[in-house]
């Protein structure tokens, strides 16, 4: 499985698109949103750091989810079809693609960290970057599962739109490209239910040098589970026809 | 089905003890979409070591059953057995290899990279470098696949097929993409492939393809099997040669029970007897005083593989040979 994890990887990697989207968007806009009219002071400083993990986290949640983009592709190209009559068995070519998702989203993650130590000069304890990699690593998976489930459930066509919408419509949602601080109050309390708001909060918290709360362990775990239930169900559905 | 889906050798003659070592076994198998039956009723033994090919014209059954040879479709009647296993058992234990049809390159990856890949996941591959050598791919090894012509994506696909060494070998159409040199190249890769012993099966809609590179041809109409055997046993089956002469108002009915008749067709006034010994039946319509602009034509292999697969019925009143 490890083969075919490296395949995958190299294939994801070798994509000039998944480059240019997957890793240079989240940096740009980090940049752009850190630089254009954020002003100067303690507030502007709070601000670097946030919107650093909040952008690491819209990267990571892009990789993911285009993971199952992959999928769509593979199955509508054949290789899919090509996989199960080899001795690999489809258990763990379905693991092997979670894991080249979970790969793939270390680029963007550790880009922007880079940029954001780097250019904005952000200063946390060693423990607090790693802790901040592997948990916005670990916090990927539920969404790796529901990239997955809609590139086994989709056409390969309407899976990059759907998954597209997903990341525009959970980053936005979830306060991972601005605060939900701003917010009208309504918003603020969905939001504050949705997978990405909860994901990009598990980072937020190490930044603040604390610990991510029980609330936000056990809703991200909900999700968790209610992506991986759709991600098994879609993969059962279209193993009958791939 | 009278008479039209006898055998030369079937399933049915084979003995017991045979049918338990063979490659592959189609027992009762049946495949619908809906109400259309894609494979009817199929019979199949091959045994280990055959080159076979299977023959038909689109929309024969022939995709349907290597899907379903390949564990890719389950039958919705009867049972496929490789090996003795289910079909997934015996792809799982590496015992297969195949190239599909409707394969599209894999994007972003080099030939070398995906032969090494698919190789690897089988118990006792060929060597890489041999399998990219078999499939005439020695030269386009660092290249990436999404930018191989047709033909050589073709080659990569056949390489795949290869690279773990299976004993069964199953090939969708293999040449469909493939120029004329090309096409003698992969032959002989496919023969030398299979001289090691190995079981081949490969689908295409060609007789002559068939008939030089397979020993045993299974013919298939409309998802049963029309004719098995060699490809000389075929050919004779659908008549050597075709008699046509004017009927000049004759009644027609005796025509099939002619010595060596094996298909009559009627067109207007000129009757146009498919046959397998055309002395025979030259001699017989001489004695009814039928020949009145008397042709003899060889058949060519195109005419059998028509006789053999013509889709209408009525249209077919072939009789048992030999």
């Amino acid at each position: 499985m490890l083969d075919y994890v490296r395949l995958e990887v190299r294939r994801t990697l070798r994509d000039k698109t998944f480059a240019i989207f997957g890793i240079g968007m989240p940096v740009v806009m980090y940049l752009l949103f850190t630089h254009v009219g954020a002003g100067s002071g303690p507030a502007a400083g709070e601000w670097r750091v946030s919107s650093m993990v909040g952008l690491a986290a819209y990267g990571a949640l892009g990789a993911a989810l285009g993971c199952g983009t992959g999928v769509a592709e593979d199955k509508s190209l054949g290789w899919l079809r090509q996989l199960r009559i080899t001795p690999l068995p489809p258990a763990q070519v379905v693991a092997g693609r979670g894991l080249t998702g979970s790969v793939t989203v270390l680029p963007a993650i550790g880009a922007v960290l880079l940029v954001g130590a780097l250019v904005n000069g952000i200063r946390m304890a060693a423990w607090q970057w790693a802790a901040l990699v592997v948990l916005l690593w670990l916090g990927s998976v539920p969404f790796t599962l529901l990239g997955l489930g809609n590139g086994y459930r989709l056409s390969s066509q309407a899976t990059g739109l759907v998954n597209t919408g997903c990341l525009l419509l959970l980053s936005i949602v979830g306060g991972l490209w601005f605060p939900i601080e701003a917010f009208p109050g309504w918003l603020r309390t969905l939001a504050s239910w949705t997978p990405a708001n909860r994901f990009a909060d598990l980072g937020q918290s190490i930044a603040q040098g604390g610990a991510p709360g029980p609330t936000t362990v056990a809703i991200l775990a909900v999700w968790l589970a209610l992506f991986g239930g759709y991600a098994v169900y879609a993969y059962r559905r279209a193993a009958r026809t791939l | 089905m009278t008479g039209t889906t006898s055998r030369v050798r079937g399933p049915g003659a084979a003995p017991a003890a045979g049918r338990a070592g063979a490659a592959v076994t189609f027992t009762g198998v049946t495949r619908s979409y809906g109400a259309v039956r894609a494979v009817d009723g199929l019979e199949l033994t091959i045994a280990p070591g055959e080159t076979v090919a299977l023959l038909g014209r689109n929309g024969a059954g022939k995709s349907t059953t290597v899907n379903m040879l390949l564990g890719l479709l389950p039958p919705t009647e009867g049972e496929v057995r490789l090996f003795g296993d289910a079909p997934q058992a015996a792809v799982r234990a590496g015992r297969v290899g195949a190239m599909l049809q409707d394969g599209k390159p894999v994007p972003r990856v080099t030939v070398r990279e995906l032969v090494q890949f698919v190789a690897a996941t089988y118990p006792d591959p060929m060597d890489v470098g041999e399998a990219l050598r078999l499939a005439g791919l020695g030269e386009l090894a660092g290249r990436r696949i999404d930018r191989l012509s047709g033909g050589q994506a073709q080659r990569v696909r056949f390489a795949v097929a290869l690279a773990g060494n299976p004993e069964l070998l199953v090939l969708d159409e293999p040449t469909a993409a493939l120029d004329v040199e090309a096409r003698r190249d992969f032959w002989s890769s496919m023969r030398r492939y299979a001289r090691g012993g190995r079981t081949v099966l490969f689908s295409t809609h060609y007789l002559e393809e068939a008939d030089e590179h397979a020993d045993r041809i299974v013919v298939l109409d409309r998802g049963r099997v029309a004719a098995d055997g060699s490809g000389a046993e075929i050919k004779q089956r659908a008549g050597s040669a075709r008699v046509s002469f004017d009927l000049a108002g004759a009644q027609t009915g005796a025509l099939a029970g002619l010595p060596g008749v094996c298909a009559v067709e009627i067109r207007g006034d000129r009757a146009r007897l498919r046959t397998t010994d055309s002395d025979a039946t030259v001699r017989a319509l001489a004695g009814l005083d039928l020949i009145r602009g008397l042709q003899v034509a060889p058949a060519s292999l195109e005419d059998a593989f028509l006789a053999l697969t013509t889709a209408a019925p009525a249209a077919r009143p072939t009789k048992e040979t030999v």
